[in-house]
């Protein structure tokens, strides 16, 4: 089998982003570290784990994203994953799902993939679209927010359950070649192992110039990015350590929430 | 400018979802007070009757036997029999954010030719409003002319709506789609079973910001301190296997409304807090002063919950003076 998980590198805390205003959208810092999308930790996992059932199972890991991002295709490859893809973009730009999608289906047309599985979403962007978007560009199935998912290879069949509100869960049939967005809490995404982290330092990475695998649509933009409005937030409970729980106590002594002992 | 607003409406056990009539007030919003409804479905007709003369808007029933289990596949060639010619008045398809709306929207903008933004939460002229980096940043999106399809995150706006003067018209189109490459298995409930979180009067949850399991201890001690308590978490600390997921709180875990909720360590994605915001009280402790937890909350702290909570025992158990 052949599978291809889309991994996204995010940073961990916004904070140390810049804001740009031309286009507005926003870059690193020096100050910013960068990890994988965590529901991508998942769908690597899942990969992973499918490998370990079906011995001979080859995992490609991609990244659309500039040079940045091949520090966490590399950490896919010390999970287990057994190739790198890095889709180059040149600059930090805004992608919408369906331009990340376009670039990815762009890539993955004609490569043969029985499953191609992503995280649910993004942490940064927080589209819940670039599956969905695979699906439609690549004339797939796909199925979102994944919580189990049981293959048989022999007849290309996969029985899988997607989770909707409240826990609920809904259960398809579909054949492979299938897209699957994985929800998190689907597996334990495991640590990197010494030999993997050896085996993926002298192991190189596939390269691609995003711009030639489609020109991405651009059917939106970004015309501001700003902080929410603090008007909402509610108070914040002054002092050091020892003044705000007393205060705290206190208000909810008030409120009839505690009483004191 | 007289443009077309057309909604994709949810129904579940009989009824209406909150989230279609809150798409009635974000298409108002829009300057549509009346937008066309769509409901697809298996022989739901006296529903859709019904809603038509609740709202005073047109509504089309998609109506087909196989539509009474949703796939993406099905419910997608459905709209499509109704949506396609594309007419060129229209000016947005909107669903609400959910598992639905956002595992149909994008496929079906695809097919549209269309852009698709998605957990919309407010309008600004032409553009569209949504959080980014889990709530810390909005961004304000523009979408190209023509057709746009969007998710509107539920609770974004009102589901509360004046009763028309005149009922709306309803029609229903059958179609006759079967699936082919999605086969529905059916639908069942959630297996984790509640944990008295819907008794309880007061709710302290954990975040993955309590950083380990052994920390839970300082949750259990607060907790505590109330009659009638009892303990929730965010889903990070469930996928973590540091509590069951029938504490989980949120969008794919239980919603509640207690008269407390105290949330540590947990960042307020829009999951998370769409399951607590109604909560009476909403106190968050975090230590990062511009969490997301904090535009829901009534009460912030600004504080390594690790060094607080025994701080605040400390002072409950042995009161100044
Ligand atoms: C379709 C879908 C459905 C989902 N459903 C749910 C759901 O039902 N419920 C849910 O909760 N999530 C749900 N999620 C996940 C959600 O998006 C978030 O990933 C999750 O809520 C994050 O959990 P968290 O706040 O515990 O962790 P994080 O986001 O990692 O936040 C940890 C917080 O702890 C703070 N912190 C760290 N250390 C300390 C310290 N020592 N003292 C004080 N504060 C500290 C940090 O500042 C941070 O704010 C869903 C996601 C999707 C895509």
């Amino acid at each position: 089998m052949k599978i291809l998980v889309c991994i996204k590198q995010v940073c961990d805390s916004s904070e140390t982003l810049v804001h740009d205003t031309d286009p507005p959208w926003v870059r690193p810092s020096p100050a910013t570290v960068f990890r994988m999308n965590r529901f991508d930790e998942f769908a690597l996992e899942e990969a992973l784990l499918i490998g370990e059932r079906f011995p001979g199972t080859e995992i490609h890991a991609l990244s659309v994203g500039p040079s940045r991002v091949c520090t966490t295709i590399r950490k896919a490859l010390e999970m287990g994953a057994s190739h790198g893809i890095h889709l180059c973009i040149e600059k930090e730009l805004y992608l919408s799902g369906e331009d990340t999608a376009s670039i990815i289906a762009g890539y993955a047309r004609d490569k043969g993939y029985d499953l191609i599985l992503t995280g649910i979403m993004s942490e940064d962007t927080m589209h819940c679209q670039v599956g969905q978007y695979l699906g439609a560009l690549l004339v797939l199935p796909c199925i979102t927010s994944v919580i189990s998912e049981e293959i048989s290879p022999d007849d290309a069949r996969v029985v899988v359950e997607r989770e909707i509100e409240s826990g609920r869960r809904q259960a398809f049939l579909v054949k492979m070649p299938v897209v699957l967005t994985i929800q998190s809490g689907i597996n334990r995404p495991r640590y990197p192992s010494l030999s993997n982290v050896l085996r993926a330092r002298s192991q190189d990475l596939e390269t691609c110039e995003a711009e030639h695998l489609g020109s991405p649509a651009f059917r939106q933009k970004i015309a501001a990015i700003r902080y929410p409005d603090a008007g909402k937030k509610g108070t914040f409970i002054q002092g050091d350590s020892r003044q705000k729980a007393r205060e705290l106590l206190s208000i909810l002594h008030e409120k009839s929430l505690l009483s004191w002992r | 400018m007289n443009r077309n607003i057309i909604i994709i409406g949810e129904h579940h056990e009989g009824t209406i979802s909150p989230g279609t009539l809150e798409l009635l007030d974000f298409s108002r919003a829009l300057g549509s007070p009346f937008p066309e409804i769509i409901l697809l479905g298996s022989d739901i007709f006296s529903l859709a009757e019904n809603l038509a003369e609740r709202t005073g808007c047109a509504v089309t029933l998609i109506n087909g036997e196989h539509l009474n289990l949703y796939s993406a596949e099905l419910y997608q060639k459905a709209l499509l029999e109704v949506l396609r010619p594309r007419d060129e008045r229209t000016l947005c398809i909107a669903f609400s954010h959910t598992s639905l709306g956002f595992d149909l929207a994008p496929a079906l903008a695809h097919a549209l030719q269309a852009p698709c933004i998605s957990s919309v939460e407010d309008i600004e002229e032409s553009s569209f409003v949504r959080s980014i980096f889990g709530g810390k940043l909005q961004s304000v999106v523009t979408p190209q002319n023509g057709p746009v399809v969007l998710t509107v995150l539920p609770g974004a706006f009102s589901p509360d709506r004046t009763p028309p003067e005149k009922s709306g018209h309803m029609r229903i189109v059958d179609v006759s789609v079967a699936p082919v490459s999605m086969i529905p298995q059916g639908e069942r409930a959630s297996e984790y079973r509640d944990s008295g979180l819907h008794d309880a009067d007061v709710i302290v949850s954990a975040g993955r910001g309590i950083g380990k399991k052994e920390n839970l201890s300082l949750i259990s001690a607060l907790a505590s301190l109330f009659p009638r308590s009892a303990l929730g978490a965010s889903r990070a600390v469930c996928d973590l296997g540091w509590m069951e997921y029938r504490h989980q709180i949120g969008t794919t875990g239980q919603t509640v409304s207690p008269k407390l909720y105290i949330a540590c360590g947990i960042s307020g994605a829009i999951q998370h807090t769409s399951g607590m915001k109604n909560a009476q009280t909403i106190i968050a402790i975090n230590s990062d002063p511009n969490a997301a937890i904090f535009s829901v909350s009534h009460y912030a702290i600004v504080e390594d919950l690790l060094s607080f909570i025994p701080v605040l025992m400390e002072e409950y158990t042995h009161p100044p003076g």
